[in-house]
């Protein structure tokens, strides 16, 4: 229900360098010499960063050697709204159960065993 | 029965949001949270039953609930009441485990109940992590990479 990557993924997402990355590359595939361009940050640093999202499975990168472009990877992001869509449905149903129940009370006629 | 306006929304950061209006005072509307045995009577989708409920109803106090679906599967929910402002407002943390028993993600749900002459407008807020996100949307442009995203998956669906 709640795969515990979901929690890879959020802690990856919790850091603005690292979503700032993300919003570089939803525009297209980029270098970690261009990703580090706009942070004043060593390369280092940014490829730990890259490193994070890589294992979060967010991004993809390239094989050749010097050149390893990064990629976005659409899965897990779609997993965290469907988390959310998993909620909604839980609270539409439960509440279209409250009103139901509000209903009963208020009428003062509960139905016995007809607790499901 | 129902006079509902049921705006649920999904909002483009990543939070729940939705408002249910109930014909019922709000004091009672309120009192459906707080007392376990209003609580198991519409807590969770139908065909689900909830096998035990432990609510420790002050903040600070801990909440759980076992509740089997229809499948036999057994799911647990739990949190800690952080706040309870009758018969406005009510915070917890909310934490659905998964199928093995290990804590999903932790998220705060916040509900408030506002008094409509007699009815009682419910505003359910759920946030977790992607709260953090939300909140530095802008200074990262995170919400047009959502965009982006959303239209990078339409073009690549097929």
């Amino acid at each position: 229900m709640l795969p515990d990557h979901l929690s890879t993924t959020y802690a990856a997402l919790a850091d603005p360098t690292r979503r700032a990355i993300l919003a570089r590359l939803a525009a297209g595939e980029a270098t970690v010499g261009e990703l580090a361009e706009p942070f004043a940050m060593s390369l280092p640093a940014v490829s730990k960063h890259l490193k994070v999202l890589e294992r979060a499975g967010l991004i993809a990168r390239g094989r050749k050697a010097q050149w390893r472009p990064c990629r976005l990877e659409a899965g897990p992001l779609k997993d965290a709204a469907q988390w959310l869509e998993h909620y909604r449905r839980f609270w539409d149903d439960s509440f279209d159960r409250l009103d139901e129940y509000l209903g009963e009370l208020q009428r003062g006629e509960r139905k016995d065993g007809d607790n499901s | 029965m129902a006079i509902t306006a049921d705006a649920a929304a999904l909002s483009a950061e990543r939070e729940l949001v939705i408002t249910r209006i109930f014909d019922a005072p709000r004091r009672l509307v309120s009192k459906m949270w707080t007392e376990p045995e209003h609580l198991v009577r519409w807590w969770g989708p139908r065909g689900v039953t909830t096998i035990s409920a432990r609510m420790d109803v002050r903040p600070g106090g801990i909440w759980s609930r076992s509740m089997r679906a229809p499948d036999g599967s057994v799911i647990r929910k739990h949190g800690v009441y952080r706040e309870i402002v009758a018969p406005e407002r009510l915070v917890l943390t909310y934490v659905t485990d998964d199928l093995a028993g290990n804590p999903g993600p932790e998220t705060l749900v916040t509900v408030t109940f506002a008094d409509l002459c007699g009815k009682t407008r419910l505003t359910l807020h759920q946030a977790g992590f992607a709260s953090v996100l939300a909140r530095e949307a802008h200074h990262a442009g995170w919400t047009s990479c959502l965009e982006r995203f959303a239209e990078h998956l339409s073009a690549n669906a097929a």
